[in-house]
């Protein structure tokens, strides 16, 4: 063996924080993905009696695999995943129109945070489990009950996050916006909460990914007249022993994760190029609708100032 | 009062005494009446940063005075500029007045425009946004909110074509400080205010801004009040520069300073430039060291 290849490898490799090709990274990835594979066909081959592990525990790998088009085809995968996103994004959504506008409030005045915060103590560290059962008492069975429990398990972490981050952006942008003549409503609408937005956004980001946890609870709860989503289809899946089955949803559902979570990188991207370099479609088009808006603004409000207008310069120089 | 000749250094004048607002008879731009402002009054970190300043800045027909306020670390030069900006915790002023135009500063206002030392360019602005923000906040119709925007881009020495639609994180130090300058400019603010604009950057560009502030300052007709630890940038851009004391700080003295000539590089190399920074050298160094 040639030492000094290997050294030269090495030290290539084990370089802190030497970046990556984005060749190389996919295909690392890739072989994490064929490493667990292997592991998970050479534990589960051969006859069932001389398996490492039973059949009963963990089917193989083809096996799991070819129940895929009955998951698709019979147990309406596609309609499934729908049910269960549609519940997540509803919940998540009241918990955002609801949750970003108190915890702006919450960050600019201190005020109302101190008032809040009790209430924010209380949301961010309720037991969720001991919440499902009341949200069926109150909501009864079917949709509404899965969606309120996604508000209530999201809504104080909203709160907590938007107040964080508009309580994070520094004194000095306040300062600059007063003496460039901003009113207070103009410092938070054009100052503060543009600057915290995107923090507000990435918090978001990543809390949309546990909400997608916690719904699989909410739906894991049995009642009468139960109508699907992923939660409920494991929950028939463990009742019947359909092992392979549940395997499959395992794996579908970071899939899923994975997709949701690069359109909304997307939209980061696009909503704030200044953070993350993309190309401002979508800040763009925010822009562009607010012009009427702005232009009907100016109609009512505008009047030259007296220091913009020439008359001003020349009395100052008389 | 009796009235002994004043002391001329170089370029400088060093006057008897700090003028008071009672002795100036044209109209006042600022005045400070025994401003003292305390923080924590009463309790164990109770600090004083400025006791008993009084100074008064005069109307000069057809240009403002550019003051500049010198002084050892710490002597609440900020204080003094933030009190006139209006801006708190500076204001209000624990006790004595601080007047603008005769009128008691109430809060902070466009009429006084200030220019930081940190980076303040709102990083989800374009540069055209950041300079035209001040007059989006009077509502100004977009079309010639725009056209006078990038008037003061191109005035700033910056690119329109290739700059206006950059964000900060994009430019360099003095590219951002340009466009933080443009932003207050565009205002025609009676006042303006730096605190230190350029002690963040490099020598060189040091050099150029001060030309540009000195040019664009003549245009403006504003009066400036313009805080830095160099004594060279305040003779040179200076009128008047104001020398504070230790904290907490008032004004020692004040001195008048010849306009310059030509260019900041130029100015620097002459003897009697070198005299006057000599002088406020000694006195400051003096004043650290007995602090």
């Amino acid at each position: 063996m040639n030492s000094s290849f290997l050294d030269r490898l090495l030290r290539n490799w084990l370089t802190l924080r030497k970046p990556v090709s984005r060749l190389q990274a996919v295909g690392l990835g890739v072989a994490c993905i064929l490493l667990c594979l292997t592991g998970w066909w050479l534990i589960t081959h051969g006859a069932n009696e001389s398996r490492l592990v039973g059949p009963l525990t963990l089917p193989s790998p083809a096996e799991t695999f070819s129940k895929f088009s009955e998951l698709w085809n019979d147990f309406a995968l596609t309609r499934n995943v729908l049910v269960t996103l549609r519940r997540v994004s509803i919940g998540f959504a009241l918990a955002l129109m609801v949750g970003i506008p108190i915890g702006v409030t919450a960050g600019c005045f201190p005020r109302v945070h101190a008032f809040l915060s009790p209430l924010i103590m209380i949301g961010r560290n309720v037991p969720l489990a001991a919440v499902l059962p009341l949200m069926i008492f109150i909501f009864g069975a079917g949709e509404k009950n899965k969606v309120m429990f996604i508000f209530v398990a999201s809504v104080a972490f909203v709160i907590s996050d938007a107040a964080r981050a508009i309580m994070d952006v520094s004194a000095r942008y306040i300062d600059t916006a007063y003496t460039l003549g901003a009113s207070r409503w103009q410092t938070i609408s054009k100052v503060l909460v543009p600057l915290a937005a995107p923090t507000i956004f990435s918090a978001c980001r990543q809390m949309f990914g546990l909400a997608f946890g916690y719904i699989m609870l909410a739906e894991s709860i049995k009642i009468a007249d139960e109508v699907g989503g992923l939660g409920y289809q494991i929950q028939i899946f463990q009742r019947r022993g359909f092992r392979e089955h549940i395997y499959l949803i395992i794996l579908v559902i970071p899939m899923v994760a994975l997709v949701i979570d690069q359109v909304l990188a997307w939209i980061q991207r696009q909503l704030f190029p200044h953070m993350h370099g993309g190309d401002g479609m979508l800040r763009s088009l925010v822009r562009i609708t607010l012009i009427p808006w702005e232009s009907l603004k100016s109609l009512v409000f505008y009047r030259t100032p007296v220091s913009l207008s020439s008359a001003a310069t020349e009395e100052r120089l008389k | 009062m009796s009235q002994p000749p004043a002391q001329v250094i170089g370029m400088g004048t060093v006057l008897d005494h700090v003028r008071t607002p009672q002795e100036v008879l044209r109209p006042h731009v600022v005045e400070f009446r025994n401003v003292t402002k305390t923080y924590n009054a009463g309790k164990a970190d109770e600090f004083t940063a400025i006791r008993d300043v009084t100074f008064v800045v005069e109307d000069v027909v057809e240009k403002g005075e550019f003051i500049c306020v010198l002084g050892p670390s710490g002597c609440g030069k900020s204080t003094i500029l933030r009190s006139i900006a209006g801006l708190e915790p500076q204001h209000p002023a624990t006790s004595g007045e601080v007047l603008v135009l005769g009128q008691p500063v109430v809060g902070p206002g466009s009429d006084r425009g200030m220019v930081f030392q940190d980076y303040t360019s709102f990083d989800h602005r374009t540069v055209l946004e950041n300079v035209t923000f001040g007059l989006e906040c009077l509502h100004m119709p977009r079309k010639p909110r725009d056209e006078l925007g990038r008037e003061w881009i191109h005035k700033m020495g910056l690119n329109v074509g290739t700059d206006a639609h950059k964000y900060p994180h994009e430019l360099s130090g003095g590219m951002r400080q340009r466009v933080a300058i443009a932003r207050t400019l565009i205002l025609k603010p009676r006042i303006i205010l730096m605190d230190e604009p350029f002690g963040a950057l490099d020598p060189l560009t040091r050099l150029n801004m001060q030309d540009l502030l000195v040019k664009l300052w003549k245009e403006v007709q504003a009066t400036v009040f313009f805080i830095t630890h160099s004594i060279e940038e305040a003779v040179f851009l200076g009128d008047r520069v104001y020398l504070m004391s230790n904290s907490p700080g008032t004004i020692l003295e004040e001195l008048k300073i010849e306009p310059a000539t030509s260019s900041a590089n130029e100015m620097q190399r002459q003897p009697k430039f070198l005299e006057a920074v000599y002088y406020i050298r000694d006195k400051i160094t003096k004043l650290e060291s007995n602090q």
